[in-house]
């Protein structure tokens, strides 16, 4: 990379040593806001919204990925640590919790923004600045937040199997093999599944600690089976919605292909006058009169 | 998975250097661009990364844009005067555009444009001017674009160019970005015979070594002495461009109709929506694992895959097919990503077997007999005439294609065809009005009238191969050939001379620490590769089989070399044959 500002401003000083009067007060880049056109400020505001919506709404995903980060440690922790086992699971199952309700609060959001956008959009019009921003950053925020759930969605996985493959260990140890059939059998049916299971392991060369390892880890399976499924309806909301979209949406030719040329505000006056001058009363109902002339003029 | 080689190294050069060197937390900008860095800035990021470095909005500069004065513009533009006019118009009246100007040029600013912007009340806002030094589209990993369709035209027009001169420095600029970004000072070579490949070499030779002096890392390191660019023309190989191609890429973008590499097909889902378009690009990890396959493999590959994932989440595997991907999706919406592009691979191998066997099934046997002029049981083949004529009878198959057959035909004639049997050939194929193509193909050097223009010239002699193929797939596109005679250093020196005297291979060298003294190099892993380059320049175009050499040739030296290859533009055998019709033609001044 060549730097080449020094030399630029070494020819734009040069020049103003030879005609300072071609440019009157210095100007300031850093200092004061431009005064000049009223219809800027009318812009700012909300695309300062928006993007302090947005900025808060990716700062709440940062945090949704730590605290899947979070879960994903402290399920690790389930392998290798004995000691507390009914401690750490309850810590697994609030830091999931505490993500999906994170995630439900994201979602609502950015539905919010979506809607916004639109709105946005049918103001504006789709290609003003403010509407085009607004969609955006509700495509890309929409994009990061898919994401940190489908980590959320793989550290659960990640848990499932793990516990599944606990559970079947620990069986073996006690001398009965239990089958994925079985196991699915036993999750589905909840508590139910685990009376089941503990009468059919009493013949079988039982260890009270051994039983244990199991039961903990059913019950956890089946609170996470049940964390799932709440989930479930959110994933299918978001898997329309990408549907929808085509993948065009994060694409950046097809983003600056589709925006058409800017046409300023003052065309929405001119309809209006147009408008306006149609339903003129003079010229509706008395055609011949002078003063229709006059306005005709117009 | 993130994107390897070219696009990785492009895509880093700009996020970090363009976008992340002007980010402030807390303020957004603007980012303008114009057609050409908008092509490279999409070739190698999305928009969910440049949003997340602080972009807000991308706009192109030859628009008429909203002006947004509360916030500072990043300028992403090539230094042309179109470009820098439509810069300067934003700062030109008592009203600003934008707050600040963040200037960043693809390559080389010419000293007029410079001294304007100097002179414009640009210069009063401009926070940050800089040459990025990358005016090339990163394709893929190992293929690059200089985006530019009309180059056959510019080259081998029959018409008089006079642009052609400044055509050549262009690409030759271009040439020396990618060798910049890269960081390699590769030996230059081109292939004796047409002067246009002296010609590029040389440009591109001066404009290294300008940039060199600049940037003196250029080809620095033992290995790197060893870097070749090869510059070959078109005509080189006329008969990998036109080949049906059976490998998944080169046969989809053959057979149906794709455009800037979107595919768009139909497919039931969980909306309302049937309609998809996909991407294929290298973001698409199935995609980079399926493109060079081949097509009867790709099928079962993708079924394989699918049956393992669905196991792999305890899905329902009985009828994993592509109608009950939406059933799926209903039941594991998570895995809407994977399921669709499960879906969208077996779609388009559906629509590629589909379309193969409607017509391109009859063509393929003929075509890969003529090209290695030999049938599949190795008997050289006796009577081509006779295997052709009833493909030129056939009013079912598309005009197109039977100009592919007939200059396969030519080409396996090796000193050409008289003209007389030109014109029946053509007379029974009924292509009288796509006929100029055949002849035009001599504008590229390639011998098609026995006795004619190009006469005692021949195609290059072919490497045996022992390889078992599949008995349509049998061509080997003849620059892999170079390839791998360049890298075991066989290339012959009289048909490919060097520019300049290859850098000695230095044994002695300056002991090079390799704690101290590399503060300074900002490398990222991705482009300081150590082991030696070669780079492959097309004049002309470049075909998917010949991108699919490169890749196969890397692989085969374990990783020792990385082949390169690119041209100005990537062709199908229908857009080759279109740029061939116009070459006699005057242009089109809407173009």
């Amino acid at each position: 990379m060549r730097d080449m500002l020094q030399r630029l401003q070494t020819i734009s000083e040069e020049l103003e040593d030879y005609e300072p009067e071609l440019y009157g007060d210095e100007y300031d880049v850093d200092k004061g806001t431009l005064s000049q056109q009223a219809v800027m400020f009318e812009n700012t505001s909300p695309i300062d919204d928006i993007l302090k919506e947005a900025h808060s709404i990716s700062k709440e995903i940062s945090l949704l990925h730590l605290e899947v980060e979070r879960l994903t440690i402290n399920n690790e922790r389930f392998g290798t640590s004995v000691r507390r086992l009914t401690l750490l699971k309850k810590d697994s199952d609030s830091i999931a919790r505490g993500i999906q309700q994170r995630g439900g609060a994201l979602h609502i959001r950015l539905q919010a923004l979506g809607q916004e956008s639109g709105q946005l959009e049918e103001r504006e019009g789709p290609n003003s600045a403010v509407s085009r921003i607004a969609r955006a950053q509700h495509d890309t925020l929409s994009h990061l937040f898919r994401k940190a759930m489908n980590d959320y969605n793989e550290a659960e996985e990640m848990q499932r199997s793990a516990c599944r493959r606990r559970i079947k260990r620990q069986a073996s140890i006690i001398g009965t093999e239990i089958t994925d059939e079985q196991l699915d059998g036993m999750v589905d049916k909840g508590g139910e599944g685990w009376t089941e299971l503990s009468q059919s392991l009493q013949g079988a060369r039982s260890s009270r600690w051994a039983m244990c390892e199991i039961k903990g880890r059913h019950k956890e399976l089946v609170e996470l089976e049940v964390r799932l499924k709440e989930v479930h309806d959110l994933f299918l909301d978001m898997a329309v919605l990408v549907e929808e979209q085509s993948s065009k949406v994060n694409n950046i030719e097809a983003n600056v292909c589709g925006t058409q040329e800017y046409t300023e505000k003052i065309n929405v006056n001119v309809k209006r006058a147009l408008q306006y001058k149609r339903k003129n009363p003079c010229q509706q109902c008395c055609p011949c009169l002078p003063c229709w002339n006059q306005n005709r003029l117009l | 998975m993130a994107p390897s080689g070219l696009k990785a190294v492009v895509g880093e050069k700009i996020l970090n250097g363009v976008i992340k060197s002007v980010k402030k937390e807390g303020e957004w900008k603007v980012l303008i661009v114009d057609h050409m860095s908008m092509r490279i800035l999409s070739s190698c990021c999305k928009m969910s990364d440049i949003l997340a470095e602080g972009v807000t909005i991308v706009e192109d500069i030859n628009k008429r844009r909203e002006p947004i004065s509360s916030l500072e513009a990043i300028y992403l533009i090539s230094p042309v005067e179109k470009s820098v006019r439509a810069l300067i118009d934003d700062f030109k009246d008592a009203a600003f555009t934008y707050k600040a100007a963040h200037i960043f040029f693809t390559d080389t600013c010419p000293d007029g444009l410079f001294a304007e912007i100097g002179r414009s009340r640009v210069a009063k806002v401009v926070k940050t001017l800089k040459e990025i030094n990358v005016a090339f589209l990163p394709y893929e990993s190992q293929v690059f674009s200089l985006d530019d369709p009309n180059s056959l035209y510019s080259f081998y027009s029959s018409k008089p160019n006079e642009g052609k001169e400044k055509m050549i420095e262009t690409l030759a600029e271009q040439i020396a970005t990618l060798c910049d970004t890269l960081k390699e000072y590769p030996a230059i070579r081109y292939r004796k015979g047409p002067e246009e490949n002296a010609r590029l070499a040389d440009e591109v030779y001066q404009r290294l070594t300008a940039h060199k002096a600049d940037n003196p890392t250029m080809g620095e390191g033992a290995d790197k002495a060893r870097s070749q660019l090869l510059i070959v023309d078109r005509g080189f190989d006329p008969i990998s461009p036109i080949l049906h191609e059976l490998t998944f890429q080169a046969m989809a973008y053959d057979l149906l109709d794709i455009k800037q590499d979107i595919y768009s097909y139909q497919s039931t889902g969980i909306g309302n929506s049937n309609d998809r378009e996909v991407l294929l690009d290298e973001d698409d990890e199935l995609w980079v694992a399926l493109r060079h396959m081949h097509i009867a493999d790709v099928t079962k590959k993708v079924t394989e895959l699918l049956q393992t994932f669905c196991q792999s989440k305890r899905m329902n595997t009985d009828n994993a097919n592509i109608k009950d991907l939406s059933q799926m999706l209903k039941k594991m919406p998570q895995y809407q990503k994977e399921l669709s592009m499960y879906s969208t691979h077996l779609h388009l191998a559906g629509a590629c077997m589909k379309t193969y066997k409607a017509s391109v099934d009859k063509l393929c046997e003929v075509e890969q007999d003529l090209a290695m002029g030999e049938n599949e049981e190795g008997e050289p083949l006796k009577d081509a005439m006779k295997s052709i004529v009833p493909v030129l009878l056939d009013n079912e198959i598309k005009a197109y294609d039977k100009i592919r057959i007939i200059l396969l035909y030519i080409f396996h004639m090796k000193k050409g065809i008289g003209e007389e049997n030109l014109a029946k050939l053509i007379q029974h194929a009924n292509i009288m009005a796509d006929s100029n193509i055949i002849n035009n193909l001599q504008n590229l050097g390639c011998n098609i009238i026995a006795g004619g223009r190009n006469a005692g010239i021949t195609l290059p002699e072919r490497k045996q191969r022992t390889e078992s193929t599949y008995q349509l797939s049998r061509w080997v596109p003849i620059i892999k050939d170079v390839m791998e005679n360049a890298i075991e250093d066989k290339l012959d020196r009289k048909q490919w001379p060097f520019i300049s005297d290859p850098a000695p291979i230095n044994t002695t060298q300056t002991a090079v620490s390799a704690r101290f003294g590399h503060w300074h190099k900002n490398k990222s892993p991705t482009e300081y590769r150590s082991g030696p380059r070669l780079i492959i320049f097309v004049i002309g175009g470049l075909s998917h089989s010949e991108m699919r050499s490169a890749y196969e040739v890397t692989r085969a030296t374990d990783g020792k070399w990385e082949v390169l290859i690119g041209s100005s533009h990537i062709l199908t055998p229908t857009s080759f044959l279109n740029d061939l019709k116009s070459l006699d033609q005057v242009p089109n001044p809407d173009c």
